[in-house]
């Protein structure tokens, strides 16, 4: 998996804000904010609402935490690592609600819109009506890199099941898109 | 479609994005309420450090001290113990009939001038005022044990 990118000079920031240093930390937050915040609107399935609740979440389990971290991996691979396990621990928790889970029944279809046409847009629509598992899934291995055992470990499933439930949300991610896989 | 390019459609979403607003005022308000949750996350050593320097000096102090009277104790309980019977005597000023209680009356007695020493050291100490209250609660606790005991008739 590829972390997030981070300045050379945010570890002065990430001791001081470890410290206390709130200004340190909102430099972080200025720094860190739009690919935390990318990634959770991914993961949150494009819903704006949602992923802003999970960035506020994040950065402040971040602020709770960084006392402990050991600057064993870079701030920003640890921050992206935490802003995950956020989301994927809100996808846990509404995974007990039938009402947010989408059946392959009732996911929209698209027409005969070929794939290499689609909009950017139509594609994060496509994403987003995934079932929320699915989407995690998804959008960890093909968007975001990760491996099957990195996901298999963060969302508590074996690695076939992560594999399966890959194959599954590609499935409905071209069906809704209107392509036959 | 090839697994190429579906995956190079996929990986171009992976960018980075803006919040539709400025998330920053919510997240400093909330830090307001996270400082004893961040206490309790932060290491024992950390959460010293953080502490002012004067609460530390009587911290360290006090528990020095709490350790040094515990130690000698100790030393001259298992020096003496052998041979004088009469140090239960010497050291507590109440002595229940009931065998069973003697033990914790010896206990309580010796914790409560612990306490008594490490409060002189450390005479604005909250923490060992609230543990010496205690003690002498069990004690007065015991107290009425012992007056219900069989052994006190």
């Amino acid at each position: 998996m590829s972390p997030v990118p981070t300045a050379a000079h945010d570890s002065d920031d990430v001791r001081a804000a470890a410290a206390g240093d709130r200004q340190a930390f909102q430099r972080l937050y200025v720094l860190h904010v739009s690919r935390v915040y990318g990634t959770l609107h991914r993961l949150a399935g494009y819903d704006h609402a949602r992923a802003e609740d999970l960035t506020q979440d994040a950065f402040i389990r971040a602020w709770q935490k960084l006392p402990g971290f050991r600057h064993e991996s870079a701030f920003g691979t640890w921050l992206y690592r935490l802003a995950v396990n956020v989301a994927l621990m809100d996808i846990r928790a509404r995974s007990a609600d039938p009402v947010r889970v989408i059946d392959e029944e009732h996911l929209p279809e698209f027409g005969e819109t070929p794939f290499c046409a689609a909009e950017r847009e139509e594609l994060e629509q496509a994403i987003g009506q995934l079932p929320p598992r699915a989407r995690a899934v998804l959008v960890l291995h093909d968007i975001e890199g990760w491996r099957h055992e990195d996901i298999g470990d963060e969302l508590g499933m074996a690695v076939g099941t992560s594999k399966a439930q890959l194959h599954r949300a590609r499935g409905l991610l071209r069906k809704a898109l209107g392509e036959r896989s | 479609m090839n697994e190429f390019e579906w995956r190079r459609h996929l990986r171009a979403l992976r960018q980075p994005r803006t919040p539709g607003r400025d998330l920053w005022p919510a997240i400093e308000a909330a830090l307001d309420d996270t400082v004893v949750a961040r206490e309790s996350a932060t290491s024992t050593a950390t959460a010293i450090r953080v502490r002012p320097p004067g609460r530390q000096r009587w911290l360290l102090r006090a528990s020095l001290a709490a350790s040094l009277v515990l130690a000698c104790g100790v030393g001259w309980h298992m020096l003496r113990a052998p041979t004088d019977k009469t140090y239960t005597a010497a050291t507590s000023t109440w002595k229940p009939a009931d065998p069973r209680l003697a033990g914790a009356a010896i206990e309580l007695d010796a914790a409560r001038i612990e306490l008594e020493l490490a409060i002189q050291q450390a005479p604005d100490s909250a923490a060992l005022q609230r543990l010496l209250h205690r003690t002498e609660r069990q004690q007065t606790q015991l107290r009425h044990l012992a007056d219900q005991s069989p052994a006190a008739s």
